[in-house]
């Protein structure tokens, strides 16, 4: 397994409930293997408050961005670099509202 | 009539002093709701006697007596479980910052007020020669003296005219300073801190020698099924309540979560747009703010969500106690744009836009074009008086916040907003605004759909009107890729028509976070008694949106003004996640104006037809 060095930044409540806004987090590359790692330093609960274990991805209603990229707006396999910069936002800064316009 | 209604117009003549009361016409009621869609109605018959009369709509002065103001509510305004509905909306023929229509929309009390006080709109024409204020109280309406308000600033008028008419549920609308001294973004501020911001109201409102508005009453609004509605609406505030972002994020952070956001998106211009990418964002953020000077929250009337911001700065030279704001954009026009990094000065900035009268995304932004103008050495240091116009300034912003109040100095130039300005000084490309309307916080390279919806909103450079952030950011309600123009033009024209409709209900946007077209369509129908279908309720929305399309195009805007200013069109954001993007625009404007059934920016007399609407 490849190891990466990524910044992770965290907003809104995540940053109180975690007291923190900035990690740089050492992972496999994959998204899965990042979300482990910050959880290694953050708990367990913010493995659950981020990735959807049923549907095997991030969960739906945040906000997860790779160099400002949200990752539902790129295609193919995403992995990440070296230096990448991860933004978390909690769902209450968008994500997905079920219903229709 | 139909449930919803108060039933009446008060007309009001400030050139002869008369005022007479008018009722809300059921078949056009039924055709454009109320609020801004009845408005629009009546603009476009204003229009029409003026043309009529062998007046050309170019020629009529946003400041001269011809021009008309209407401040209006709809029929979802003050009914308690309607959902966000403390709102009103004002409309003038002319804008005297862009000479498009004018538009604007604001919460607080006054338009629930309005219609406790027993009116849905009022409808003013004329000049008076005297200073005045406009008094309704239980449907008595009265124009009192405003010589003694006269040069007061917001705060002070807002107190003196709530103790002078009393009552039970009063507010007061007003303008301070600028709009006094027809600056050109001045605004109409109501309960002190909310504000019709856009489009230079207050200036229209200061040109008629209006001071205030003042509504106050305990009448009822009606509502045709009171079961049904009761039901409606349980469900509406209980999706609301479970949204993440209307039931959490807005009321913890309010709008200013956005700072961060779209920072992130690479899309929050930073020195009069020059770049999208922020460096000091996180500084001037909602969370910034909400761990600094956040002191609490304030909901207009009947809102469950509550998305604004209570703030003091305690000490030191931008002190102020007991302040609200600032918003999302403000924080941006006031801090970002000019590269304020001072969260406290931008507090203050905010404060002064309230206390003066003049909506902060055009000053902002004026102020930040007139930064760049000097950092490039297009004006000349002694024009600017010892004002130290430099990006980042936060002393230089504060002190021209108030300049541009009292047309004093430099403030003389920034009250003619950035077109002005930037033409004066020979160079309009600098100039970041669409018909002459400032852009609020969102740059098109790092989401092109905000970009066709800027460049073809009727009133100009605004988010509001069609808010595609929604889908390119945020993914509400589904997410879409923010950096190609596919599939744009079909949000924008969604999110402008339904938008109309919000503004016609009148309730606030922010609703439509968690709520469709499918509850809009069941809440009207159950308070007004119509059954109104999705599709009919989209229909008037897009009814609303041509005919005040024909308006502006009866004031010579058409397809050429549907445009972006030459930085969005032609220079690469040069860093970000945007890296490298323009706004192909021309591309989405053809399938924009192909959906619209738009030629050149005008509706076809086909599309006209089709959605029955009678010139
Ligand atoms: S969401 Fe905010 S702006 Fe809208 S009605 Fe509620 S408090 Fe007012």
């Amino acid at each position: 397994m490849p190891n990466v060095s990524v910044k992770v930044l965290l907003f809104a409540t995540f940053r109180k409930k975690y007291g923190s806004k900035e990690l740089i987090i050492e992972c496999d590359g994959t998204i899965k293997g990042l979300i482990n790692s910050v959880s290694n330093v953050l708990g367990r609960e913010f493995y659950d408050d981020v990735y959807d274990e049923k549907r095997g991805m991030v969960r739906d209603d945040l906000i997860f961005a790779i160099n400002g990229r949200n990752i539902k707006d790129l295609k193919g396999n995403i992995g990440l670099k070296d230096g990448d910069v991860v933004a978390i936002f909690p769902p209450l800064a968008g994500g997905l509202s079920p219903h229709t316009l | 009539m139909p449930g919803g209604y108060m039933g009446k117009i008060l007309r009001v003549d400030l050139s002869t002093g008369a005022l007479r009361t008018e009722p809300i016409l059921e078949e056009v009621a039924r055709k454009y709701l109320g609020g801004k869609g009845y408005a629009v109605y009546i603009l476009y018959n204003y229009l029409r006697e003026y043309e009529f009369k062998g007046i050309s709509p170019p020629d009529i002065n946003p400041l001269g007596p011809e021009n008309v103001l209407i401040f209006a509510t709809g029929p979802g305004t003050g009914i308690p479980g309607f959902p966000c509905s403390g709102r009103y909306h004002v409309m003038a023929l002319r804008s005297p910052l862009t000479g498009s229509i004018g538009s604007a929309n604001s919460g607080g009390e006054w338009g629930p007020f309005l219609k406790f006080s027993g009116y849905d709109m009022i409808v003013i024409e004329g000049a008076s020669e005297e200073p005045v204020y406009l008094s309704i109280v239980n449907g008595v309406a009265e124009l009192r003296s405003a010589g003694d308000l006269w040069g007061k600033n917001v705060f002070d008028t807002c107190r003196i005219l709530s103790r002078r008419v009393g009552g039970k549920n009063t507010s007061v609308a007003c303008i301070g300073p600028a709009g006094e001294n027809l600056v050109r973004m001045a605004c109409i501020v109501n309960d002190e801190h909310r504000a019709a911001g856009r489009t230079g109201l207050g200036a229209v409102m200061g040109s008629k020698k209006l001071k205030a508005i003042v509504v106050s009453g305990d009448e009822k609004v009606p509502v045709a099924n009171p079961d049904e509605f009761r039901e409606v609406s349980r469900r509406c505030l209980e999706t609301m309540r479970k949204n993440r972002v209307t039931g959490e994020g807005l009321p913890t952070y309010g709008t200013s979560i956005l700072i961060n956001v779209i920072n992130t998106a690479g899309g929050l211009p930073y020195k009069n747009w020059q770049t999208g990418v922020n460096p000091y964002a996180d500084k001037i953020s909602g969370e910034t703010l909400a761990e600094t000077y956040l002191t609490g929250r304030r909901a207009c009337w009947g809102c469950t969500i509550g998305c604004g911001r209570v703030t003091s700065v305690p000490s030191g030279p931008f002190q102020i106690i007991g302040t609200e704001g600032p918003e999302y954009e403000s924080i941006w026009a006031l801090g970002g744009s000019t590269g304020v990094k001072d969260l406290d000065a931008i507090v203050k900035a905010n404060h002064y836009c309230d206390e003066f009268g003049m909506d902060p995304i055009s000053l902002g932004s004026t102020i930040a074009a007139a930064m760049e103008l000097y950092e490039r050495g297009y004006i000349p240091k002694e024009d600017l008086q010892g004002l130290d116009l430099r990006f980042g300034n936060s002393t230089a912003l504060v002190e021209a916040v108030w300049r541009t109040a009292y047309r004093v100095g430099f403030g003389k130039y920034l009250a003619l907003g950035s077109k002005k300005l930037c033409e004066i000084y020979g160079h309009p490309e600098i100039s970041m605004s669409v018909k002459g309307l400032e852009m609020p916080a969102y740059d098109p390279r790092a989401m092109k759909g905000i970009g066709l919806e800027y460049a073809t909103a009727n009133r100009g450079g605004c988010h509001v009107t069609g808010y595609t952030v929604s889908v390119e950011i945020l993914g509400i309600p589904e997410k879409i890729d923010p950096l190609t123009p596919e599939g744009k033009a079909k949000w924008a024209k969604l999110f402008q028509d339904f938008a109309c409709v919000v503004n016609s209900t009148v309730n606030c946007l922010f609703s439509t976070f968690a709520l469709g077209v499918k509850d809009y369509a069941d809440l009207l129908s159950a308070v007004t008694g119509w059954s109104l279908s999705e599709d009919e309720i989209l229909r008037i929305g897009e009814r609303i949106y041509n005919l005040e399309r024909v308006i502006i195009n009866r004031l010579g805007f058409d397809g050429k003004d549907d445009t972006l200013p030459r930085r969005l069109l032609e220079e690469p954001m040069p860093e970000g996640p945007a890296k490298g993007h323009i706004v192909e625009l021309e591309r989405m404007k053809e399938e924009y104006y192909r959906l619209r059934g738009w030629v050149n920016g005008i509706p076809t007399a086909e599309k006209l037809k089709e959605l029955e609407i009678e010139l």
